[in-house]
């Protein structure tokens, strides 16, 4: 190819045997982390040709008792890689320590998967903490806006009875006309894919859109609902199954309704 | 051969301990006698052997078969782990590093060349690219402890390993 890459395609070639070290293994590092593919793909040929090779001698029975070792280890132990990563990455450390003898190349190398699959898992803990904080934080808020809601003499509250489509489900709404209010239901059934519930309020001038959500697993949900613009006072909430996407207009089986 | 290979890491990293044993049993009889070359004792081979394969399979979850054949990738652990274990046998033996003089290399890396298993491919080397893919594939030894340890210039050895490992590649392309 070009002749300016000609010294890394020899680079290539010693790093996929390990023999790359100083200046050259960081240059080539470099190079390889900014994402040449010409390179990457030299490396791997070269590690698969010496794979081959070192697999193509005959084939040699490996000594009795490894096996049974192996297979007893592997009924004791956790899955693979489910290992947890703190006292592992612990273990990780002090290897890497004991490892001084060994060049820091080597023992990336030979830690590489090891780290990434850490890295992974740590990351994936962060996210699921992420989640569980935003949930916790929703649900306080709404907490914190029923309370604001019973707090005021003004609020209304009304019961809501499942309907035919759900005869079990269970609902309560908070309402003051002008501030909005919250929609409380329970043992809501699960929606089946590609639809949602929608709330919908009457004042007046006929049903209006007031949001549309998904029960969670136990069939719960609490509903912020905005007071009509024109501060007009709600007479009935209801909600309906309906296409995820919305519709201007109720089209589905009525959930829940006033008694 | 790659694809069964992959299959078996992907059950490996589910759980599935009887894909963990197949996978021993068709990859054990191959890689055993690259660990043997690089390990002459037969104990230190047998723990190294275990080893590889225990790596191997927590390693599992991380293959990505984009990044290289299931062969490879082992093949690669196993080289690493039994050099590995190489340098640490050393050290226990004579408390001598790697650069303190002697011979760098296990006393058989290089010698009874007949004995390798790449011998097929590498016969047809010339005798000091061998000598230099030998000791940097089996010794694990860098680029510079070879300049050392063969006495020639940096840039002669890169480019020893460089024609070697070409040729290499250009012999067991696959078929």
């Amino acid at each position: 190819m070009s002749e300016s890459h000609e010294p890394y395609d020899t680079l290539a070639a010693l790093h996929a045997v390990g023999a790359l070290d100083g200046e050259d293994l960081r240059d080539f590092e470099a190079h390889l982390a900014s994402g040449c593919a010409r390179c990457a793909t030299l490396v791997r040929q070269t590690e698969q040709a010496l794979a081959r090779a070192a697999m193509a001698g005959p084939p040699e029975p490996p000594p009795a008792g490894v096996r049974e070792s192996l297979v007893r280890r592997a009924a004791r132990a956790a899955p693979a890689g489910r290992r947890r990563w703190l006292p592992w990455a612990i273990g990780l450390a002090a290897t890497a320590v004991a490892a001084g003898a060994l060049s820091a190349a080597y023992v990336a190398a030979r830690y590489e998967a090891r780290l990434g699959q850490m890295a992974r898992e740590t990351t994936a803990a962060k996210e699921q903490l992420a989640r569980g904080e935003a949930a916790l934080r929703e649900e306080l808020d709404s907490y914190r806006a029923a309370l604001e809601l019973l707090r005021d003499p003004a609020t209304r509250v009304v019961e809501l009875r499942g309907q035919a489509a759900a005869p079990e489900a269970l609902g309560r709404l908070l309402w003051t006309d002008g501030t909005g209010g919250l929609l409380l239901a329970a043992k809501l059934p699960p929606v089946p894919p590609g639809k949602a519930y929608a709330v919908w309020t009457m004042a007046g001038d006929g049903p209006r859109s007031a949001g549309i959500f998904v029960p969670d697993a136990g069939g719960r949900a609490t509903v912020k609902i905005a007071a009509q613009a024109t501060g007009a006072p709600v007479r009935v909430l209801s909600v309906t199954l309906e296409p995820e996407s919305g519709v201007p207009a109720p089209t589905g089986a009525v959930v829940l309704a006033p008694r | 051969m790659s694809n069964a290979g992959a299959d078996l890491i992907r059950e490996i990293a589910e759980g599935n301990a009887e894909a963990f044993a197949r996978f021993y049993d068709r990859y054990a009889p191959l890689v055993y006698p690259l660990v043997r070359r690089i390990l002459t004792d037969p104990a230190e081979a047998a723990e190294c052997l275990e080893q590889i394969f225990w790596e191997a399979r927590e390693a599992a979850p991380a293959y990505d078969p984009a990044r290289g054949t299931p062969e490879a990738w082992l093949v690669g652990l196993a080289r690493l782990l039994a050099i590995e274990a190489m340098r640490a046998a050393r050290r226990r033996r004579n408390g001598s590093a790697l650069r303190d003089g002697g011979s760098p290399v296990n006393g058989d890396a290089t010698a009874a060349l007949d004995r390798s298993v790449l011998a097929r491919a590498f016969e047809r080397l010339p005798d000091p690219q061998r000598e230099a893919l030998e000791l940097a594939y089996y010794g694990g030894l860098t680029q510079t402890e070879i300049t050392a340890r063969l006495k020639q210039p940096l840039g002669t050895v890169k480019t020893r390993l460089r024609l070697a490992l070409d040729r290499l590649r250009a012999m067991v392309r696959p078929a």
